[in-house]
């Protein structure tokens, strides 16, 4: 037992779930505690033993039906079909396998044990026996379909097929010569035949369940990990979705490294002044202590997003960014523009993020359509908007400054960036590009405190974490 | 102890919990290998009602230790009464200087005092928390960390060494190990992902929404007063809900809450306009009070329906 339960931790690492030693050893002894008696409870040890994390559960659920009933049950089928086709109740078989088991022990002193253990249809023992014989061939290694022969071939080799196959066909002369009646010879040549044809049929559904096991292997993980060297513009519909989940562990673990930090931050240094003052009523004796309290601002945020056509699976990723980073600050304004420019805070604010992003890409507060004017959106955003940039504000400019040779207006940004604490520009386009054509880059990024190229996943993990710091 | 997964169910049955066969497995193991569990669920599924049975059903005391962020050692584990410490000294100012009465120099009179420290660190000064509660405890007890997810990944640093060992070392007393080991139940929201060597210390028990007909039970338990009908239809109306994309899914808590209100209104069987009145039981924010509504409109529309053609049962309906 112990040797599949390590074979099945085998498995799960390949499928991505992540278990050590020390919870394979759990394992071990939770199963002798629940026994191997009842299924349920045995899976259930298992799956708190070896499995920490909710998403994991799916994968364990269907490796462990694969794994653990999965040679037996395709025994049971075989033998359930051999049944079928003689047409027997459970009853006559029984009696039929009853009658097969007197013939053997008169007849079969020359059979090998698999012959008599498949016509005797001793499920168990031939479990063990084909267990044993795919360890010997190393059936773990099969990884492609095209293997599938092969390794039925050397499973079969292993098992001694054809072995079995001469002696069974010795039997059946034998049984021309033994006197009982024409239709139980008929019924027994039969099931003969069928029992042979069954077990090259179990083999070659084994091998086939094994190379399904190595298949499932959903990495969910290292795609998502791929995912984040991947560059915006060459995501896929799937991985834009798999991309959200990403973005929203993203924030959560965002939100961790701010509560740590707040709390490191709290206490300040020990106040002597104010320590002293207070205990004056008790004699001067310092029974209150006080520490100086570090007052933190609260971020304010504005970010100013590019919604148009040439940065559109950038900017859907970028929206979900600004929707996560909204539920976390407090104090964020989000603007979304083409060449027009408009506020989605209340928007984001009320609808759930699909929704929200749906609207904002649709066109129904901006035209989206438009041809982008980075220079007329940052002259509107001043005129209408400038109110709510002050000391204590942080701009985020999403965008790739492609102003498709409009008037830049690179003033509209100084000012802007006068009025703020720190202007940060993220550009989802590779810093080679920055300038060419009609980007206007390098006309913007003089009046920006950070600049940054945030093509990827982890690239924006970077830039977070250290405004987060800052 | 519990002898037998089946005894677990049966006596957590008494204390009016239903356990599924899976969550008794699971607290059976964690009694038979004096594991920890840590409980993952979505919120109102009966995480923390879980400890509670637990150890009523075993008679153990329960101490329960909610984390919150910024939860520290102090707060956990346990204090030196500072104040306490200092009014005994004032207290006692009489009796210290009898002490030094004719002590030679500065050096002298401190090693005097010094030999005096274990008065004032001794036991009688320290403020158990629920930590060191739980370990110095003469009887076998249940601790219940709650929230885990909301405290600071230090503590749970913290919470590694005290869940390998049970033991605790002050400083000034020496090392305290527990007389009894408690049985440990851990819940999170998921909030934030705990460290694998947390996870890897814990058996892990996942309590998802129970189905409908789990559901079901558990309301007749608990709120055995309320008419079959109206639980049968509160229980497929939340259950539809859950289906939705909402930002917090009604637990059942919530369905409990609900069928206890109804029925304190005296209503028999739910229609639109109760629905709607009611809804915000168990719907918690403004968008999804919306979206809820938007679905049982339907819902109560097909009802009304089937109940003017025939007023047989409405089973099939609610499935």
């Amino acid at each position: 037992m112990q040797e599949k339960l390590v074979e099945f931790a085998n498995l799960l690492r390949e499928n991505g779930v992540r278990v050590s030693l020390a919870e394979t050893l759990d394992a071990f002894s939770a199963s002798e505690v629940t026994g191997l008696g009842e299924r349920d409870a045995f899976r259930a040890a298992l799956r708190a033993t070896m499995v920490k994390r909710s998403t994991e559960l799916p994968v364990f659920e269907e490796l462990f039906d694969i794994f653990f009933s999965g040679l037996g049950e395709i025994i049971k089928q075989a033998s359930q079909a051999v049944q079928n086709a003689l047409s027997m109740s459970d009853q006559e078989f029984q009696k039929f396998l009853d009658e097969i088991t007197e013939m053997l022990k008169k007849e079969g002193k020359n059979l090998s044990e698999l012959a008599k253990q498949l016509l005797q249809n001793n499920s168990g023992e031939l479990e063990r026996k084909i267990n044993e014989a795919a360890r010997a061939v190393k059936i773990s290694g099969i990884e492609r379909t095209i293997e599938e022969n092969y390794f039925a071939r050397a499973l079969a080799r292993q098992l001694g097929l054809d072995k079995i196959e001469a002696e069974i066909k010795n039997l059946r002369e034998q049984l021309e010569k033994m006197d009982v009646g024409p239709e139980l010879k008929a019924k027994l040549e039969e099931y003969l035949e069928r029992r042979l044809k069954a077990l090259d049929d179990i083999i070659r559904r084994f091998v086939r369940m094994e190379r399904e096991k190595r298949d499932i292997k959903q990495k969910d993980d290292q795609r998502l990990n791929q995912i984040g060297e991947k560059s915006f513009y060459y995501l896929t519909e799937e991985e834009l979705k798999k991309m959200n989940e990403a973005v929203n562990r993203l924030a959560q673990r965002l939100k961790n490294v701010i509560t740590v930090r707040r709390k490191r931050a709290k206490k300040g240094r020990f106040d002597i002044k104010r320590t002293l003052r207070q205990n004056l009523s008790y004699g001067g004796v310092p029974f209150k202590l006080r520490f100086e309290k570090r007052k933190r601002e609260k971020p304010q945020v504005v970010i100013l997003c590019d919604v148009s056509d040439s940065v559109r699976n950038a900017s859907r990723f970028m929206l979900q960014f600004v929707y996560s980073l909204q539920d976390l600050y407090s104090r964020v304004r989000s603007f979304i523009f083409v060449a027009d420019i408009g506020e989605v805070t209340e928007h984001f604010r009320n609808n759930d993020s699909k929704e929200a992003l749906d609207v904002a890409l649709k066109g129904d507060i901006i035209n989206v359509y438009a041809h982008s004017n980075f220079g007329y959106a940052f002259r509107s955003f001043v005129s209408d908007h400038i109110g709510s940039v002050n000391k204590r504000t942080t701009v985020i400019v999403l965008g790739d400054a492609r102003n498709n040779y409009n008037l830049p207006h690179d003033g509209c940004l100084r000012e802007i960036q006068q009025r703020a604490k720190k202007v940060i520009w993220l550009n989802p386009e590779s810093r080679n590009t920055w300038g060419f054509g009609d980007s206007e880059m390098d006309r913007y990024a003089p009046h920006c405190d950070v600049v940054e190229e945030c093509r990827n996943l982890n690239q924006l993990y970077r830039v977070i974490d250290r405004l987060v710091t800052g | 102890m519990f002898s037998s997964i089946e005894d677990v169910i049966e006596r957590f049955a008494k204390n009016n919990y239903i356990a599924s066969r899976r969550i008794a497995t699971v607290i059976y193991l964690a009694t038979e290998l004096r594991k920890p569990v840590l409980v993952e669920g979505p919120a109102g599924v009966g995480k923390t009602d879980l400890a509670k049975v637990l150890s009523a059903s075993l008679s153990f005391d329960m101490i329960r230790l909610q984390c919150y962020e910024g939860l520290d050692e102090g707060k956990a584990l346990y204090e030196w009464e500072y104040a306490k410490q200092l009014l005994y000294t004032q207290i006692l100012k009489d009796k210290i200087s009898e002490v030094l009465v004719g002590a030679k120099g500065l050096t002298e009179a401190v090693d005097r005092i010094a030999a005096q420290d274990e008065v004032f660190f001794s036991e009688r000064f320290v403020l158990p928390r629920p930590l060191l509660k739980a370990i110095s405890s003469e009887q076998p007890s249940v601790l219940l960390i709650d929230e885990i997810d909301k405290a600071d990944a230090e503590f749970e640093a913290f919470l590694l060494e005290l869940l390998s060992d049970f033991q605790v070392t002050v400083p000034e007393l020496g090392t305290l190990k527990a007389k009894h080991i408690p049985l440990v139940i851990l819940t999170s929201n998921n909030a934030r992902e705990m460290s694998d060597a947390l996870k890897r210390r814990c058996l892990h028990l996942y309590i998802d929404f129970p189905d409908r007909a789990q559901e079901l039970a558990i309301v007749k338990l608990k709120v055995p007063e309320a008419a079959a009908k109206l639980s049968e239809e509160v229980v497929t109306v939340v259950q539809s809900l859950r289906k939705l994309d909402l930002k917090k899914m009604p637990g059942i808590s919530e369905t409990l809450d609900w069928v206890k209100a109804l029925t304190l209104l005296n209503v028999q069987s739910l229609d639109q306009e109760l629905v709607n009145e009611t809804l915000d039981t168990i719907v918690k924010y403004e968008g999804d009070v919306r979206k809820a509504q938007e679905e049982l409109k339907d819902y109560v529309r097909r009802v009304r329906a089937r109940r003017g053609t025939e007023t047989g049962s409405d089973k099939d309906l609610l499935n």
